[in-house]
């Protein structure tokens, strides 16, 4: 489906940072990022030695956990050319913020300096890295984007969705007003503070049923759980899907939030 | 004892590790930043100055009219008979409102403004095209209340001293000696608040209509 | 876990959940919610230079909180050439002392205040009218939650969890004894009404009261921006004007005031620039025939210039616009009372543990997603979500969080530094949980989850997780 007509170094050697609500929550994000980059020349490689990037620890003031498993995470991808997440938010930990961990270590912050520099969030190592074309998918309906706050702020990930999105045949992209205002998931924010985050997120479903999307489409599994989760509970009957399984066309299952036999 | 002065310059030093024996070296380096103050980013445009300041002061809500220098009563009568007000306003001061010769159909008081005043009209030090702003001094025959209370307030320009930018203007009042002035007000069309339901409305505490009249030399 | 940090995160999460529940709260924050964004949006897209000025911004401030303790002292100088006094203040209730014996001295019956962020933060009116004055506030936003005897919600906008329909009542009471017997609904009618009140209150005033936006060292001017005028009234009107401001609100010269002045506004309004605009250096001239007689001010550090030198130093660079509270969701959903104190927002839950301490304000830092959009439209680009992380970092280090929280935060963390022992004992409460909710794909409650099911369901996890389907896989072929 991703024909490459870059001329790149082969084969890429890519390897999956997982993300630990793809690996536990939505698998098939994973199978499709697989899929995606397997098209797209690549070999993947998905080391057993991984769980999590340390998110929830680092937003929780703890340092010493947090490099703890920083330290797992570089040495587990130490071997691969390229590192590549379904998630902008998990891509930012090891891009932006491992670095941050190792200011009186100077050998683990160069180790830490070249992961990130290895390290991409999947539609932006689509869109920059490998020259595509996406042929033969198709997702007929009115789709929206949301766009994921760490990935859109930190990594600079808005063009990169919607430019893949254009391939995809049969699709109509409804934009949303303020699609790039957060929607309340903040990891374990939403968790703490749920009366918060769910005012929040309620206001952000108030927002996508004001579009004529039948589909919401997102970069993060986090949102996208957020998102499916205050849908379901409100009776809405729209899909939410990660762009990974839009693009590798493994949109015939369940939706976020679908039961089986939903379909 | 300590003063507090002493002491939160104490604190401030100890934390910015600037010992005292540097202190005086320091402030002549930073009167001399202060002396050799000069414009950094500025926004550019190409409209011409007089058209630049009406654009922006009509778009904050302000009137104008372009008048010759023998027009000022004219004008104010002109103005005031549009909003069905007598001829009378509470006067400031300025190279071209001293020059003025009021005629006797209209009433002029040369004193501050009160709680009542409906007219005012004053004389801008300058005027700036970015912004569309009047800079006003205040001084000893310029009672800044004049700006603040009337219900109207009318303001007199010289087109010749409309800058491009702010910057511009404090040129011009470094020059004349009056940066250090009592009051200088940039004024940028008619009072307003939006702090009811956040929406805009004119007139909350100061004028409700601000005028200026751009005098242009032949 | 201390007994007062228990406390205030109940006090939070109570004031918050009230907010929420507040049906006035959340129509007022709905109402704003949008202008403000999309006013801002405008105005800096029309201004190509905007990143530019923004670069320039933080730079000036940055020069200057570097040479803090010089800035100040040529800024002294120049207040009292033009014939003011400078007063300092070590913390909230010197400045209060300050003020109080200011307005004494004046024999001040009425005092009005122009909006002043500083004056709240040292709670300046209860010391006031314990000495037996009355104390005005000035700006309409002010004076609505003046007569509501609440504070401040926003920093430009202190009204703005007020509806028009609250406004109303709060002028027919407060009013009807003034004579304003009608009671009227329209906001233009409700504005005037003010207007005409409180010119009353502008020329009775003995001392006037404001804030500083800036304080500028080149001419000892303090400059007051409004739109209403009413700072203006408040500085010229009266015999007395004290300007209270913080000590980091000083700036080197006029030319630096430009800048700040095109990135304030627009951030803050949308506006281009504020209607009104003002510099004030000192006391009427001999040849002048008004303006105040004394002019002073009072300069707070009330814990600032601790900060200095340390990694929250950039907070000193705030220029109180207010764009960081008009963007962040959490302020958008809880307005600021919630947040406990004067200042609100992302911009509050830095500053407040910073002045205050972490023991009335645990809660801030964290009740935060950190989506980033606060750091994104600072006009003087502090990073705020980096600094919120960082009192996250230092609450954790000095062991402020709970004990329960730190355990099952160590015992996660020990299990996912385990990767294979992870995903092993992740496996069976996967399977169960997928096991109740794949029919409906969804479970409305899940009750080790916080409230997270309150408000919405919990999309079921996967039946296997992906390392095991893939490496499973992975052995059979």
């Amino acid at each position: 489906m991703i024909k490459i007509d870059k001329e790149i170094k082969s084969p890429i050697n890519v390897g999956l940072f997982v993300t630990c609500l793809a690996d536990l929550m939505r698998p098939q994000v994973a199978f499709a990022a697989v899929t995606l980059l397997e098209s797209g020349g690549c070999t993947v490689r998905v080391p057993r030695e991984q769980s999590c990037c340390g998110q929830p620890a680092l937003n929780s003031g703890d340092r010493a956990s947090t490099t703890e498993i920083a330290k797992n995470v570089i040495r587990a991808f130490a071997e691969d050319d390229y590192v590549v997440a379904p998630s902008g938010s998990c891509a930012d930990t090891l891009i932006n913020k491992y670095s941050t961990l190792f200011r009186h270590d100077a050998q683990w912050a160069g180790r830490a300096q070249s992961l990130a520099d290895k390290t991409f969030e999947l539609t932006s190592f689509l869109t920059e890295k490998l020259d595509f074309n996406l042929e033969g998918v198709s997702y007929p309906g009115v789709c929206t984007y949301h766009d994921s706050c760490s990935g859109l702020r930190e990594l600079g990930i808005q063009k990169q969705p919607r430019k893949l999105l254009a391939g995809v045949k049969g699709m109509a992209l409804s934009e949303l007003e303020d699609s790039s205002v957060c929607c309340g998931f903040g990891g374990l924010f939403s968790v703490k503070y749920p009366d918060i985050s769910g005012r929040i997120v309620s206001d952000k479903c108030a927002q996508i049923t004001q579009t004529d999307a039948d589909t919401v489409i997102g970069g993060d599994l986090g949102c996208l759980l957020n998102i499916a989760g205050r849908l379901r509970r409100e009776g809405k009957r729209l899909k939410v899907f990660h762009i990974a399984e839009v693009l590798a066309g493994m949109t015939d299952g369940p939706a976020i939030g679908e039961g089986e036999g939903e379909t | 004892m300590t003063s507090a002065r002493d002491e939160i310059l104490g604190t401030l030093r100890k934390s910015l590790a600037a010992g005292d024996p540097r202190t005086l070296r320091r402030l002549e380096e930073l009167r001399s930043r202060i002396q050799n103050s000069e414009p950094q980013v500025q926004p550019r445009f190409d409209d011409d100055l007089l058209t630049r300041f009406c654009q922006k002061h009509v778009t904050v809500h302000g009137t104008y009219d372009r008048i010759s220098g023998d027009g000022i009563e004219a004008a104010m009568v002109r103005y005031l008979a549009g909003l069905g007000l007598d001829a009378q306003w509470h006067l400031g001061s300025g190279p071209l409102l001293d020059e003025t010769h009021w005629t006797d159909q209209v009433f002029v008081y040369r004193k501050g403004a009160d709680k009542d005043t409906k007219v005012a009209l004053s004389e801008a030090f300058a005027a700036v095209a970015e912004t569309g702003t009047l800079v006003l001094c205040s001084g000893p025959a310029v009672p800044s209340s004049q700006n603040f209370l009337p219900d109207d307030h009318v303001i007199i320009v010289d087109g010749r001293r409309i800058v491009r930018h702010m910057e511009d203007a404090w040129a011009m009042l470094r020059d004349s000696g009056a940066a250090s002035g009592r009051a200088i007000n940039l004024i940028t069309g008619p009072s307003k608040t939006g702090d009811i339901e956040q929406t805009i409305q004119y007139g909350a505490h100061g004028p409700r209509r601000l005028h200026v009249l751009i005098v242009e030399q032949t | 876990m201390s007994a007062s940090t228990s406390s205030q995160r109940v006090e939070f999460q109570e004031r918050a959940r009230q907010a929420l529940s507040d049906v006035s709260l959340q129509r007022a924050m709905a109402k704003a919610r949008g202008g403000f964004v999309d006013h801002r949006r405008d105005a800096v897209d029309a201004l190509p230079e905007f990143d530019a000025i923004r670069d320039a911004a933080r730079d000036i401030k940055d020069h200057v909180l570097a040479n803090l303790d010089g800035y100040l002292e040529l800024y002294e100088q120049k207040v009292i050439e033009n014939g003011g006094q400078v007063h300092w203040a070590r913390d909230a209730d010197e400045a209060c002392r300050i003020v109080a014996k200011i307005c004494k001295d004046a024999e001040a019956k009425t005092v009005t205040k122009g909006k002043s962020m500083v004056s709240e933060e040292i709670h300046l009116n209860p010391v006031l009218e314990a000495a037996g004055m009355t104390v005005v506030e000035t700006d309409l936003g002010e004076y609505i939650v003046q007569l509501a005897g609440e504070t401040p919600s926003h920093i430009i906008a202190p009204a703005v969890h007020k509806t028009r329909e609250q406004i109303t009542d709060l002028f027919h009471e407060h009013h009807s004894p003034l004579g304003y017997t009608d009671r009227v609904t329209q906001r233009e009618a409700l504005v005037n009404e003010a207007r005409s009140v409180l010119r009353e209150r502008f020329v009775a005033a003995d001392v006037g009261i404001t804030g500083a936006n800036f304080l500028v060292a080149e001419t000892g001017a303090n400059v007051i921006v409004t739109n209403e005028g009413n700072g203006d009234l408040t500085s010229c009107l009266p015999r007395v004007h004290i300007v209270t401001a913080g000590i980091e609100k000083v700036i080197p010269s006029l030319d630096d005031l430009s800048v700040l002045l095109r990135v304030l506004a627009r951030s803050a309004t949308g506006q281009e620039f504020s209607a009104y605009t003002s510099l004030y250096s000192g006391p009427r001239r001999t040849d002048e025939m008004e303006g105040p007689e004394a002019y002073h001010v009072v300069l707070l550090d009330n814990g600032r210039s601790r900060l200095l030198g340390g990694q929250y130093q950039p907070m000193l660079r705030c220029i109180r616009c207010g764009a960081c509270l008009n963007h962040c969701p959490v302020y958008g959903a809880i307005g600021g009372h919630a947040y406990g104190w004067v200042y609100s927002g992302p911009m509050g839950s830095v500053l407040t543990p910073l002045l205050n301490g972490f023991d009335q304000a645990m809660d801030l830092p964290n009740a935060c997603t950190l989506n980033g959009r606060c750091k994104e439209v600072c006009p003087v680009r502090i990073p705020l979500s980096d600094l919120l992380l960082k009192h996250r970092l230092e609450q954790h280090d000095r062991r402020l969080n709970t004990n329960f929280g730190r355990f099952l935060l160590s015992a996660w963390a020990w299990l996912a530094r385990r990767p294979r022992l992870y995903q092993g004992v992740m496996a069976l409460p996967l399977w169960l949980m997928h096991r109740l909710g794949k029919r409906r794909g969804v479970l409305s409650r899940l009750p080790g989850l916080g409230g997270w099911t309150d408000s919405r369901d919990f999309p079921i996890p996967a039946r296997r997780s992906f390392l095991r389907q893939w490496h499973t896989h992975k052995a059979r072929s």
